[in-house]
């Protein structure tokens, strides 16, 4: 599939696509993509990717990530993983644009290889603003349900974790309303399955699932990755208003309620990934990325590590990203043409991405690769 | 159109006097360039540049003489040396900006060439081997074609005779065509599509439609033809 494009083509990159399995990524493969099959893709990340990596998706019919350090750190930590001590929690930040959720990804598709249960939250600001319906919570009188979110969220957990919702079982009774309810010792999926049937009850139902997943995953029978893009939105504001036109905080939502109980390392058995993002976040400037600007006084007890800009010089990683893109649209080239427009993109990706406001410049690297493969 | 007879008084002026501007009786100056007649045009391709002094006729020689002697003109600023800089693209984008947005314009600009490569590149994977030569991926070149089958060959202007104002048809020019082309590309699609879908989404499709020949802006050049050739009888009104 890939050999019959890299046979006509000219290499301008060391051989770029490595077929090995996350678990296998060492320093070697530093700037080389490994490229994930489409089915595997519906299955680990039903949500997740952002939208431009889907386009690309799309457009070329695969999926390639890129294999860079933050990430290759990241899987080093993981890997050594002691699942005796509470769960570690890692915390990814940098600039806009720099590939924070890429990263995210990575670690998800690694530990779902791993045959982990992967608790991925593709993006937290989504819980915290346009929310269409916003209902009073029947179990709490103080909190607000989100059904709509909620519902998506779980039907997107049972497509990538269906296997071990057999396997989990309840450890008490759960009562819906005065007919409905889940006994003791019946599988998650059920409850999964009321929560998607009535979507009434939706936030319970996440709710009762980070719970169970919590109390029993220290019991050793399964490991636990909580992945959460965009962690800050648990701890800002919201855009969500009561019927008085008061605002909503955060802790009156019963998903970020819940969401922050689970983000807590009070338990052992696996690891806590996130990511601070200011892309969907409410009421941050756009120039905000370091921890203690976007999450605030809570950034305190965070242990910060993975900042997400760049050990790989942004040339290189450029380069890297026009070759596939040229060899995937296969194209073959003639040198001297494609190594003017390769320095005219070099120049105008700056180092940091996102950080020209209304600039001419194409600001992205992703937009000055694909700029670079528009011209070609 | 007006213009010729300004063009013919222009010319006259020309003639008259050894300078390239005259002064005649009646007939002010409206357009003045701070640049006096010894400014020479910016040469702003780098190839020209690189070519050895051997390699050079002798025309070539004389004007590289000049420029080290004359003052050179400031360079517009939309203006690049770089690979990717397109004249045909910069009228277009220049065409679409509204309000001085020029950073807007040139984003949607980059935008719907993006689509128009997304596109050709899903296409070029669904189809099959004998097919895959057809297909066309560049997007500028998909642009420069699309442009070219929508300027119209012939166009129509209005000439006044007897109190009534005719439609004659008549040659266009260049810039004209190319105008005429750039400008009804833009006005279907800010016009008669959904308003709700994105501008580099309506161009990109608008612009494959024209590269293929169809489309509802090749129409608008076939009436334009049709126009043209229903209006013969009055061909004669035309004096120029």
């Amino acid at each position: 599939m890939k050999a019959k494009h890299s046979k006509e083509t000219v290499e301008l990159a060391p051989s770029y696509l490595t077929a090995l399995v996350p678990a296998n990524h060492a320093e070697q493969h530093e700037g080389q993509h490994y490229s994930i099959p489409l089915q595997e893709v519906k299955v680990v990340f039903p949500h997740g990717l952002p939208y431009r990596f889907q386009m690309q998706m799309k457009t070329f019919n695969e999926s390639c990530l890129m294999v860079r350090k933050p990430a290759l750190e990241l899987l080093g930590y993981l890997k050594n993983t002691n699942f005796a001590h509470p769960a570690i929690r890692y915390v990814i930040y940098g600039e806009k644009g720099t590939g924070k959720t890429m990263t995210l990804c990575h670690a998800v598709h690694y530990c779902a290889k791993q045959d982990w249960l992967v608790l991925h939250i593709p993006d937290a600001h989504l819980w915290v603003k346009n929310c269409r319906e916003l209902m009073q919570s029947s179990y709490n009188k103080e909190r607000f349900d989100q059904p709509l979110e909620a519902s998506t969220w779980l039907k997107n957990f049972k497509t990538s974790n269906d296997h071990f919702l057999k396997e989990i079982k309840t450890q008490q009774t759960y009562m819906w309303s005065k007919r409905e309810s889940t006994e003791k010792g019946r599988p998650l999926g059920e409850v999964v399955e009321q929560g998607l049937t009535r979507v009434k009850n939706a936030s319970d139902a996440v709710g009762v699932v980070l719970k169970e997943l919590k109390k029993q995953c220290p019991l050793g029978s399964f490991r636990l990755l909580v992945a959460v893009d965009g962690i800050n939105a648990l701890w800002g504001r919201t855009t969500l208003r009561k019927k008085d036109k008061s605002a909503v905080s955060p802790e009156e939502l019963t998903l970020v309620h819940n969401l922050r109980k689970m983000v807590v390392n009070d338990w052992n058995g696996g690891a806590i990934v996130t990511t601070l993002s200011q892309t969907g976040s409410l009421f941050k400037p756009r120039s905000a990325y370091l921890p203690h600007e976007l999450l605030g006084k809570v950034s305190t007890h965070w242990t910060l590590s993975f900042p997400s800009r760049f050990p790989i010089t942004v040339s290189e990683s450029l380069r890297a990203v026009i070759s596939i893109t040229l060899t995937a649209s296969g194209f073959n080239m003639r040198e001297p043409v494609q190594k003017k427009g390769e320095m005219n993109c070099c120049f105008s990706a700056t180092p940091t991405p996102g950080s020209w406001n209304g600039s001419l410049l194409i600001s992205d690297t992703k937009e000055s690769s694909l700029a670079a493969t528009a011209a070609f | 159109m007006a213009a010729p007879m300004a063009g013919r008084l222009a010319a006259l002026g020309r003639r008259l006097a050894p300078p390239a501007r005259a002064w005649l009786p009646g007939l002010t100056q409206v357009r003045w360039s701070r640049y006096g007649p010894s400014y020479l045009e910016p040469e702003v391709n780098k190839e020209v540049y690189r070519k050895p002094l051997e390699g050079l006729s002798e025309e070539e020689k004389t004007q590289r003489e000049l420029k080290t002697l004359q003052p050179i003109k400031a360079t517009a600023s939309n203006v690049t040396s770089s690979v990717f800089s397109d004249p045909t693209i910069s009228k277009f984008t220049n065409m679409m900006m509204k309000g001085g947005n020029k950073v807007l314009a040139r984003s949607i600009v980059t935008q719907t060439l993006e689509a128009i490569k997304r596109k050709q590149i899903e296409k070029y994977h669904q189809a099959s081997e004998e097919e895959r030569e057809s297909i066309e991926c560049n997007p500028y070149v998909i642009f420069h074609q699309a442009l070219k089958n929508c300027q119209p060959i012939i166009g129509l202007c209005n000439i006044q005779k007897g109190g009534k104002t005719y439609q004659v048809p008549s040659p266009l020019k260049d810039n004209r065509k190319r105008f005429l082309a750039m400008k009804w590309l833009i006005t279907e699609c800010r016009e008669h599509k959904h308003h709700r879908t994105f501008m580099h989404e309506k161009l990109s499709q608008e612009l494959l439609q024209a590269f293929n020949n169809e489309g509802p802006v090749i129409k608008r050049k076939h009436d334009m033809h049709k126009m043209a050739e229903a209006n013969r009888a009055y061909a004669h009104y035309r004096w120029w």
